[in-house]
């Protein structure tokens, strides 16, 4: 039976979309609220604001790729749903960087992990970035709220295969591990959310927050890049943006030009500091763009007996901070252990090495698990995080050295993630490094892993969660926006994103982005009635 | 675009400095001396979006050495295809990036002192492609690592997107929905 296009359905009803692409003359739109972005954060607050009465104009760089459109192949969804055509990467090359850019923002395509913001990070938040008024117990009654809008729950089945080490070795080492929350409903248990969810399972904002807001006469623009605020240092009074082509690679040349009494950017980390970048939006104690953190990970990979078949299932629901807070929440760096899915092309890059190399471990690959390790960045005044620049064509680029700091918590991640591996009853463990073989004993594995030279382009680093970049705190001198997502300089202008988080979350960042997000956007409302 | 630089023996520092200057400064005349040489040079080969046709004899020749254990070489023109497609989507940054890296292996100038390939990618040994390979991914420069690690991402990616490389590694593909 062919599963209902939800979003195609809306579209035949009347909902108001338009794609840029296929202007022939430039365009002026006007609304009550312009949002930029279409992900976690900018549908969040779209649909709260729409439901509020607001005429909302939500604006995508991304292409509108629907249900009907994923069709679980790889060259597929990166070509059409992630950042640069998943070609995103640190300024030196050393870190691959993924980032959703379609409507729905990375919510299409992220793995499904939703964790509320650790208590400890909202006190680090408090106690070390003036952040007012984001309490666990604050944020609570829209960490809920969230919740339910999403559908996220623990995940109920029994994990994958490729879960499953985790848990199995975690528990043969009595390390702590539980369940993972996923933003799902009636969820087929495929493997494919980062593809773009086939069936329509996954709570993505494509199928919640975003129909919600067109069902109340919400405007959503796609394919149009958000090029420029204009502004007079005080306040905006509007948005230029581009419309690209179909493969949202070059601008068309048609222009639109958006008039809102409001302004909220939400296009994540990298592109909304990048926007303001390129707008020379007021910045006088140069926050902008600084403290981004990526989560940086490292990967350890592990050849099962049994098949493992990393590439079927649902990608990511069991998780390990055994190792997260142990040590202080400034101390050594804290990293979150779950693993990732494994389909053929993203498990070829990350395996590493070439030629016959490459190929004997692509071989053995359905009987191989890899785990990772998100690295806790931004709590410790060693850990600054990067910086967001500009190119010479206006493009952002993240310049994100890795410190001595967390290179010593990516040799002790190898370290757990390999001995986890070999609890868990892994014939062999390869840490993803270009001097690393696989080994067959823990003792061996341990001495490859001191052995190791941590060096850029030698390890493989990763990231799925950009954070920070507008920092928020409610002293300008050291943070981009106040504590409710104003921007300390710009009177109408709102960040909605996880660009505002001051360190990185310590959990993957999506309900983090919802709960923060419809807070914000709540307090906006009431502001916005008061002042109508 | 500065990394740890690895002490090497046979190397001191302020050697090590002048070669990076001198290799950047090769780098930057083999992207100049490209946009120079004329845009039948710039634009895409018959049939390809992106590809140039000087782009052409280096994938061809790297393709069995970086994928050797695989059949891509029995679909050559297939991968280079699928490649082509990819660099189609890059941001107009990175595919400027990956068309200069391909100008530096395609000129004589770069190719020989850079990669070690003195008689054109037509006569090249697979020795001396893996030779050149573990060169530049031993390479103290970010840009030749970097060079190197984009040469091995994109065509492993471009290879095991393929619906015919998924029978090598045990993969059935998508399920029927």
């Amino acid at each position: 039976m062919p599963v209902p296009d939800l979003f195609r359905d809306g579209i035949a009803r009347g909902w108001k979309t338009r794609d840029a692409s296929r202007l022939d003359q430039d365009l002026t739109l006007e609304a009550d609220i312009a949002i930029i972005g279409s992900g976690a954060g900018g549908a969040t607050s779209a649909e709260l604001l729409s439901a509020a009465g607001f005429k909302v104009l939500l604006i995508e760089e991304g292409p509108l790729k629907t249900s009907s459109d994923f069709h679980m192949l790889e060259d597929q969804a990166y070509a059409s749903l992630y950042q640069e055509g998943i070609g995103r990467m640190s300024k030196d090359g050393a870190i691959t960087i993924l980032q959703g850019r379609a409507v729905g923002g990375t919510t299409l395509i992220n793995w499904t992990s939703s964790f509320r913001t650790p208590e400890p990070t909202l006190q680090h938040w408090a106690s070390e970035h003036g952040v007012k008024g984001l309490s666990s117990t604050e944020l609570a009654p829209w960490f809920e709220r969230m919740e339910q809008r999403l559908g996220i729950a623990p995940w109920v089945m029994p994990p994958n295969a490729n879960n499953e080490v985790l848990k199995r070795g975690c528990e043969a080492l009595d390390y702590s591990w539980k369940v993972i929350p996923r933003n799902v409903r009636g969820c087929w248990n495929l493997g494919y959310c980062g593809m773009g969810c086939p069936v329509n399972a996954k709570q993505s904002m494509l199928v919640t927050s975003i129909p919600a807001t067109l069902d109340k006469g919400g405007e959503l623009l796609y394919l149009a890049r958000a090029e420029r605020l204009i502004h007079d240092g005080e306040r905006i009074s509007g948005l230029q943006c581009l419309a690209m082509d179909e493969r949202c690679v070059n601008p068309t040349g048609r222009r639109i030009q958006v008039k809102a009494r409001h302004y909220i950017l939400a296009g994540g980390g990298i592109n909304s500091p990048a926007l303001l970048l390129r707008s020379d939006a007021p910045d006088p104690h140069e926050r902008l763009g600084k403290r981004t953190f990526l989560h940086l990970v490292n990967f350890s990979a592990g050849q099962f007996k049994d098949q493992v078949n990393p590439f079927y299932g649902a990608p990511q629901s069991i998780y390990s901070d055994h190792f997260q807070w142990r040590n202080g929440v400034t101390g050594p760096i804290g990293y979150k252990l779950e693993v990732p899915p494994l389909h053929p092309a993203l498990a070829s890059t990350l395996l590493g090495s070439f030629g016959r190399d490459n190929a004997m471990r692509m071989e053995q690959l359905p009987n191989t698990h890899v785990m990772l390790a998100l690295l806790r960045d931004g709590f410790h005044p060693e850990s600054t995080g990067g910086e967001v620049q500009l190119r010479s064509d206006g493009s952002p680029v993240l310049d994100y050295p890795v410190s001595p700091y967390a290179w010593e918590g990516v040799r002790r991640a190898f370290h757990s993630m390999a001995e986890i591996q070999f609890a868990a009853g892994a014939e062999a463990v390869l840490p993803l490094h270009s001097a690393g073989r696989y080994v067959k004993t823990l003792g061996e594995a341990r001495q490859l892993i001191d052995d190791l030279s941590l060096e850029l382009f030698r390890t493989r680093l990763g990231s799925a969660h950009v954070m920070g970049g507008c920092a928020m705190g409610e002293d300008p001198r050291r943070a981009v926006c106040d504590s409710l997502g104003r921007h300390h300089q710009l009177a109408n202008l709102s960040v909605h994103d996880g660009s505002l988080f001051p360190t990185s979350i310590g959990a993957n960042p999506q309900l983090s982005v919802y709960g923060l997000t419809a807070r914000l956007t709540d307090g906006l409302i009431e502001r916005l009635v008061a002042s109508r | 675009m500065t990394t740890s630089l690895p002490v090497t023996p046979t190397l001191s520092r302020r050697g090590l400095l002048k070669f990076s200057l001198g290799a950047s400064a090769f780098l930057a005349t083999a992207g100049l001396g490209a946009s120079l040489s004329g845009c039948s040079a710039q634009t895409p080969a018959n049939d390809f979006i992106t590809l140039r046709q000087g782009d052409l004899p280096i994938l061809r020749a790297l393709i069995p050495v970086v994928l050797a254990g695989t059949t891509a070489a029995e679909n050559l023109e297939a991968v280079l295809h699928r490649l082509d497609n990819k660099l189609a989507s890059l941001s107009p940054a990175m595919l400027k990036l990956t068309l200069q890296l391909f100008d530096v292996l395609a000129l004589p100038i770069t190719r020989g002192p850079l990669t070690g390939i003195w008689g054109g990618w037509d006569n090249a040994s697979a020795e001396h492609i893996q030779a050149f390979l573990l060169r530049w991914e031993n390479s103290s420069l970010n840009l030749l690592q970097m060079g190197h690690a984009s040469l091995l991402q994109l065509l492993q990616m471009a290879w095991y997107e393929m619906p015919e490389s998924w029978a090598h590694c045990g993969y059935p593909g998508p399920p029927k929905i």
